[in-house]
């Protein structure tokens, strides 16, 4: 039930995001000054025109909640493909291969846990300077220290088992092994890790963001609306309430499906 | 009879870390193993838990490199064969069928994956897993379903027709009906030596159940901390042990008399242990009829009559 209500939430945000151009009401970057400050179309005051009511620029807000959902999903993809890449090789070497290799990646994850993770990504775009690509980048080469530590143990789990093993005098390829037997026996791990990143990705760049070091503005981020609606918040509290609830949603939305994920991938067919 | 696995010497070690500041513990699985097994016959290897039998399956297997020693199949050493080619020569049934079918493919995908894994092609693996699923008495029709689906014994049937798929002239059996409902386990068993005679294999049987072992097998060599202390033709072996410790494992099997008990067989509490081998005669320190020079001397492989036995007093 709940499985169901995360797809729909994040399949909802996911359209949204690339169906943005075409069901915004306004143009999310145009500014209206004479408009500023209207608050949603629910709240005493509210007019009809404007849903989710205005910004501190005029800029029509739901506009730019939609265009906000595009920023937050591609940093979530982006991220997880990212991160997955690096954290499954880097764990399947270790688990796989064992011995000195698995030594060299267990001390490579211990460095990535020392690192202070915001403290890293604040140096490195205020170094770089910030862009969506700098963020993502940053988020990616940050957040695989699950994948491998989840991908390691796993893949450590099943190189043992006798299947492996008919592998091997089957005359099965290294290769093969990995990618056939003992990959799909992991994936429904790793399902739930990817939720969980995803998750973390987009909480990590609305704080970011927040920060003033995530995408740079005039972009819609849902962490660089509730950043600009801050000095608002105490007269007109729906400019941080609407980005702040939609990130909540879209985090929680996650999270039910990745729990939904593993139980469908892993339960049903191991006997 | 030419012999189609020679075993000359075989040792197998494994270190075993035991933390950062103390030595690793050298365990001798198997420590200097020589049999020679016959072409077309079932030759059965005994012991108890950790006596070395499976890492011994396993060397034959290839799927580990020995430490020292060789095995050879007519005459060609495992060690300098590729992949490809020793998975024609040798197959193995393993003991648990619920671990040795990989879970998420079907059971097409299973017995096929030594075809595929020789590069045959999609229609030439469906027409022989077909061909070789009838042959182990499952349906062809099972071939799109997955391991999940089917029960105990048909899962290794699944397994026996993956083994015999390219023909292997060896197949190694690690304990394949010890998993299984007594029910299943002889249907198992006269499975295996009715394609031991139709395809003339030769079997390699690894089991702690004597009695499956003596209706089965030509010849049983009895293992005891990595090495072979007798070994002989079933009939003798069975009818008159000359090793102690095959001796005491004969006698430990149940009789059916429900009140006679678990039967003491004079063993002692003592445990094996593969990384703190005894001195001399490593059977010594639970022999029933050791000497005092069991302490001292390692006896040597002896010739008696047709049997061969590690015993200074047998």
């Amino acid at each position: 039930m709940a499985g169901l209500l995360g797809v729909l939430i994040v399949a909802g945000v996911a359209l949204m995001a690339v169906l943005a151009p075409w069901i915004t009401p306004y143009d999310a970057f145009a500014q209206d000054l004479t408009m500023r400050m209207i608050p949603p179309a629910f709240m005493e005051g509210g007019r009809p025109d404007h849903l989710f009511g205005t910004d501190q620029l005029g800029r029509d807000y739901l506009s730019r909640l939609i265009y906000g959902a595009r920023i937050s999903m591609l940093i979530g993809v982006a991220t997880v493909i990212t991160s997955g890449l690096i954290g499954i090789t880097l764990g399947m070497l270790g688990g796989f291969i064992g011995g000195r290799v698995d030594m060299v990646v267990m001390f490579i994850i211990t460095c990535r846990l020392s690192i202070p993770l915001i403290l890293v990504a604040l140096a490195v775009v205020s170094l770089v300077g910030s862009s969506l690509t700098v963020v993502v980048m940053t988020l990616g080469l940050l957040l695989w220290e699950r994948f491998a530590v989840v991908t390691r143990t796993t893949v450590m789990q099943v190189r043992t088992l006798d299947y492996v093993a008919a592998a091997w005098a089957a005359g099965c390829s290294r290769t093969h092994i990995l990618l056939r037997e003992v990959l799909p026996n992991i994936v429904h791990h790793l399902v739930v890790v990817a939720t969980l990143e995803m998750a973390i990705a987009i909480l990590l760049e609305a704080a970011l963001s927040f920060l003033g070091l995530g995408v740079p503005p005039p972009l819609p981020s849902w962490g660089l609306m509730i950043s600009e609606a801050k000095d608002y918040m105490f007269f007109s509290p729906w400019v941080i309430m609407v980005p702040g609830i939609s990130l909540f949603v879209l985090v929680l939305g996650i999270n039910f499906m990745g729990d939904a994920l593993r139980d469908r991938l892993g339960a049903s067919r191991e006997a | 009879m030419s012999a189609p696995i020679e075993i000359r010497g075989v040792t197998k070690h494994f270190r075993q870390s035991t933390g950062v500041f103390s030595p690793p513990r050298l365990v001798r699985a198997v420590d200097g193993v020589s049999l020679s097994m016959k072409a077309g016959g079932c030759f059965g290897i005994v012991g108890e838990s950790g006596c070395g039998k499976s890492t011994l399956a396993r060397l034959i297997l290839g799927l580990h490199p020995v430490t020292d020693g060789d095995i050879a199949v007519d005459g060609k050493s495992l060690a300098t064969m590729n992949r490809r080619e020793r998975a024609r020569l040798i197959q193995p049934v393993f003991q648990d069928p619920f671990s040795s079918l990989n879970p998420r493919r079907s059971i097409r995908d299973i017995v096929g994956l030594p075809l595929a894994a020789q590069g045959a092609s999609g229609g030439e693996i469906d027409r022989k897993v077909a061909a070789m699923l009838e042959r182990v008495g499952l349906r062809p029709d099972m071939a799109p379903r997955q391991p999940a689906q089917l029960s105990g014994g048909q899962r290794q049937r699944v397994a026996i027709a993956r083994a015999l798929v390219l023909g292997p002239r060896i197949v190694v059996c690690d304990e394949p009906t010890s998993a299984l409902d007594v029910s299943v386990q002889a249907q198992i068993i006269n499975l295996l030596n009715e394609l031991r005679r139709d395809l003339g294999l030769t079997l390699v049987f690894i089991s702690h159940n004597l009695a499956v072992v003596e209706h089965i097998c030509d010849e049983v060599a009895v293992m005891y901390l990595g090495r072979v202390v007798e070994h002989a033709a079933t009939d003798a072996l069975f009818r008159a042990p000359a090793h102690p410790y095959t001796r005491a494992l004969l006698a430990s099997v149940l009789t059916p008399e429900p009140g006679l008990g678990i039967p003491d067989v004079g063993l002692g509490d003592h445990y094996p242990d593969p990384a703190n081998v005894p001195p001399g005669c490593r059977f010594h320190p639970r022999c029933p009829i050791a000497a005092a020079r069991c302490a001292v001397e390692t006896p040597a492989p002896r010739m008696i009559g047709e049997r061969r036995v590690e015993c200074l007093l047998a």
